[in-house]
């Protein structure tokens, strides 16, 4: 840790010269899902002076166009434009590949970038189902090359921060966790008319292994989160982080039982036809993840957004001398329970406009690369985390609570539930090998 | 004089009897952008200067969206949404007495905000024309409010209704009636709302066509220029013809804001990071003059007085900044951060600028800096809608459809 933090800050100040004369020549980066977040990330590989762009996918030739002419205002460069991304791991054979497609993408756009002999960093979620997750470990470990998932909380300096508050003693010993995301919103959701697909899209390939549905322009460009199909709704995105917060204070490796429940009383029933959809994710959802030694509830709801509470994201961790907020935007505060005793608080230290901190990721990816060693968001941790809002999905679909063997990575004697650690694909593609 | 058109003297003598023939309506704000189509007013018969509240003349609830307001006659209009259905709403200016409605069912269209009106109807005479996001087409008589004709141009025409929406307010040239719908836009008959001309199938862009004045408008009967998603161009109005077209790529295809006219210069700007550029009109088409990263209007175009682009930098998601940029140079003069996307037009030499959480300032249009005379809360956010002087009436609204009118007399 001690190790890792000091090359961290080294390459930050430009004080590694000795790694940079080992690796000269610039890395050859791609991009691979070129909407808005996916060049955030760019951005970050582009500012670090150590990436050139040369390649740039997206099944969305509009979205494509956008990215090429902003990397070319930004660097000068002219990357080739794909609209396959197995083509442009073929022809280009990137150093480093960044992931950022929906979610439902991730599991074969990075194993076959590991494939293709590259770095990867793919966005949270790892997968869209527990078994591509699995599958994309294994890739990883096969190739020996780095991958680090836009897990970006794991590095956030008051993340970093509230971390050493909790793990020093001063919040007492930690009985349960309470980690939420609420936001604005009302319903019933009306719903959006089914559209001709844009000039220059490919959304046949923008659906890939899922099922084939009507273009809405509701899903894209960036609104598929709460369409089951491509997404795991606000538990798969948000719930990642905080879950992954949870394993990084705690130290335990996964829950013992998984208890989920929500629904849409709010936003009403899906609606998917010929004419037209609404999304399908849960307006809220509870779920209790069952560990060792403490138990942590996860919460969210998308509607009835207002004052009544002073934190709308993030995590409460409570402990015999008080209860420590980490958020996001508002940084982290340590409320005692001693009458009179002293709040404390950190302010955050983010990225803006979007509040992240891709850019110190971004480097200890680059300082993982040079180093051969795992960096801060390895594949290997962000599989856990990523395996806890998927559980939280099945406990969900089922209606029951699940038991989790890390071991065999199996769900104990519910053959149901097991069944939804995978899905059908739908052809040509495959489901990944575990 | 035999050759009279070129002869400075006669120049003069036309200019004179255009602003003479204008004079008598200086005060109305009939199309989007105001009288000249830049947001600039002439009027002085205002006050800039308040300590305590402005007060308020009338108020009035016109549904969700972002329409501006337009003033002609002693009408104003505008437009909202609200229950499935668009509403186009005339009132008496002076007053708020509602002369007439019209509504129709619509969607709420609430793809990434939301959703509501965009656009702004058009006064022409005795006329109000209204394009829909959806591509209805109306023609009203301004004072009954009776449909003289209707039609549905996207439907009409095949153009595809963009990912927003059609935003550009009908522009009326000569018998014209001349719309960004399209690749490079459409043109309608006037009086029968019967195409004219059209072009390719593909996606406008969500600014209000602009003339462009002899000689840009060359001696074909004139140029309009406006965006389409992936530039900004101009067509010859009487046939459509493309005279001249910029790449010009900005996420998601917003190219939203009008382009800025000055001379045979034009000022381009849009948001999303992308930024801003003067470029240089000549014959074979635009050059570029400088391209900058200070100035990026999302929504609302950036108004020029006296050399200077006054406008907000930045976009609805981050804390956006009112600016000031030298129109010579592109060297920003000065920031007011926090603004927010609002809007803001010049009267008289003076910025009066709605701030996006509903906070109106006025304030000398100076590159000294921002120096606010008044400043009062409207209403509440967003207010991404620039306020409208007409007549000593300032009329603002933010996404809620409150319009409230202010009596700065």
């Amino acid at each position: 840790m001690k190790r890792r933090t000091f090359l961290r800050c080294a390459a930050l100040a430009g004080a590694a010269p000795f790694l940079r004369a080992a690796e000269p020549r610039k890395l050859r980066t791609a991009l691979i899902g070129s909407g808005w977040w996916g060049k955030n990330i760019l951005k970050e590989a582009m500012a670090s002076g150590r990436c050139s762009t040369v390649a740039l996918a997206d099944v969305d030739a509009n979205v494509l166009e956008v990215a090429a002419d902003q990397v070319n205002d930004l660097s000068g460069e002219k990357p080739k434009l794909y609209r396959d991304y197995r083509e442009l791991l073929a022809k280009e054979k990137p150093d480093i590949v960044i992931i950022a497609t929906p979610d439902h993408w991730h599991a074969l756009n990075t194993i076959e970038a590991l494939r293709a002999g590259a770095h990867v960093f793919v966005e949270k979620p790892t997968g869209h189902t527990v078994n591509e997750s699995r599958a994309m470990l294994r890739a990883a470990r096969e190739s020996g090359r780095v991958v680090q998932v836009g897990l970006h909380r794991r590095i956030g300096p008051h993340h970093v921060s509230g971390m050493e508050f909790l793990k020093s003693g001063a919040v007492g010993d930690v009985g349960m966790v309470r980690l939420f995301a609420h936001s604005p919103g009302s319903g019933p959701e009306t719903p959006t008319p089914n559209e001709p697909v844009p000039d220059g899209m490919d959304w046949d390939f923008w659906c890939g292994p899922a099922p084939l549905r009507p273009f809405s322009k509701k899903l894209h460009p960036g609104g598929w989160r709460n369409t089951l199909d491509f997404a795991n709704g606000t538990l798969g995105d948000w719930g990642v982080h905080w879950l992954d917060q949870v394993l990084w204070w705690s130290g335990e490796q996964y829950p013992k039982t998984i208890f989920c429940s929500g629904g849409r009383p709010v936003l009403g029933p899906p609606v998917l036809n010929e004419k037209e959809q609404t999304s399908d994710a849960p307006d809220h959802q509870v779920a209790t993840y069952q560990f060792e030694k403490f138990t942590c509830v996860w919460e969210h709801r998308r509607f009835a957004g207002n004052d009544s509470e002073k934190h709308k994201i993030g995590s409460y961790y409570y402990g015999s001398k008080g209860v420590l907020h980490i958020g996001w935007r508002d940084g982290w505060t340590f409320y005692p329970s001693t009458k009179g005793g002293k709040i404390e608080h950190q302010d955050s230290q983010l990225q803006e406009p979007d509040g992240h901190n891709i850019q110190i990721l971004w480097a200890d990816f680059l300082a993982a690369i040079d180093a051969r060693k795992a960096p801060v968001a390895s594949i290997e941790l962000a599989h856990r985390a990523s395996v806890l809002p998927l559980l939280g999905m099945i406990s969900w679909r089922t209606g029951r609570s699940i038991r989790w063997d890390a071991a065999s990575e199996q769900i104990l004697g519910d053959p149901e539930a097991n069944a939804l650690l995978s899905r059908p694909y739908r052809a040509p593609w495959q489901y990944p090998a575990i | 004089m035999p050759s009279s058109t070129a002869h400075p003297p006669l120049a003069l003598a036309l200019t004179l009897l255009i602003s003479s023939l204008t004079t008598a309506r200086a005060s109305d704000w009939p199309h989007f952008r105001g009288p000249t189509r830049n947001g600039i007013s002439d009027e002085k018969a205002w006050r800039s200067t308040w300590t305590g509240d402005i007060p308020v003349a009338w108020k009035a609830q016109v549904g969700l969206g972002f329409s501006s307001i337009v003033v002609s006659d002693g009408r104003a209009a505008t437009a909202g949404h609200a229950d499935g259905k668009d509403s186009v709403f005339c009132f008496e200016a002076a007053t708020g007495k509602l002369l007439w409605q019209h509504s129709y069912p619509a969607q709420l269209g609430d793809v990434y905000f939301e959703g509501g009106t965009t656009g702004t109807p058009t006064f022409d005479g005795d006329h109000l024309y209204w394009l829909s996001r959806w591509g209805d087409l109306l023609c009203f008589d301004a004072a009954s409010g009776k449909r003289l004709w209707e039609t549905q141009i996207a439907t009409e025409t095949g153009a595809p209704v963009p990912m927003w929406g059609f935003t550009g307010a009908p522009l009326v040239q000569g018998n014209l009636l001349v719309l960004n719908v399209g690749d490079a836009g459409t043109a309608v008959d006037k009086t029968t709302g019967t195409v004219l001309w059209k072009s390719e199938p593909k996606d406008a862009g969500y600014s209000t066509p602009i003339p462009l004045p002899p000689p840009l408008g060359d001696s074909g009967g004139g140029l309009v220029a406006f965006a389409n998603t992936k530039g900004y161009l101009a067509v010859r109005t009487t046939t459509g013809a493309e005279a001249w077209r910029v790449r010009w790529i900005t996420e998601y295809g917003v190219n939203a804001a009008d382009p800025v006219l000055s001379g045979d210069d034009l000022f381009l700007s849009t948001g999303y990071g992308k930024g801003g550029a003067l470029l240089h009109l000549t014959a074979s088409g635009p050059q570029e003059v400088w391209k900058t990263k200070k100035l990026r209007t999302q929504m609302n175009a950036a108004v020029l007085h006296q050399g200077h682009l006054y406008g907000v930098d930045g976009d609805t998601t981050q804390k956006a900044s009112l600016k000031c940029l030298d129109l010579a140079t592109g060297e920003q003069k000065w920031e007011h951060p926090g603004f927010g996307s609002g809007g803001l037009i010049i009267a008289d030499g003076k910025l009066l600028a709605m701030s996006g959480i509903g906070e109106l300032l006025i304030a000398p249009a100076s590159p000294e800096g921002f120096t606010p005379t008044a400043r009062t809360q409207v209403f509440g956010p967003k207010a991404w809608t620039a306020p409208v002087l007409s007549n000593g009436l300032l009329y603002c609204r933010n996404n809620r459809g409150e319009l409230v009118v202010l009596n700065l007399q």
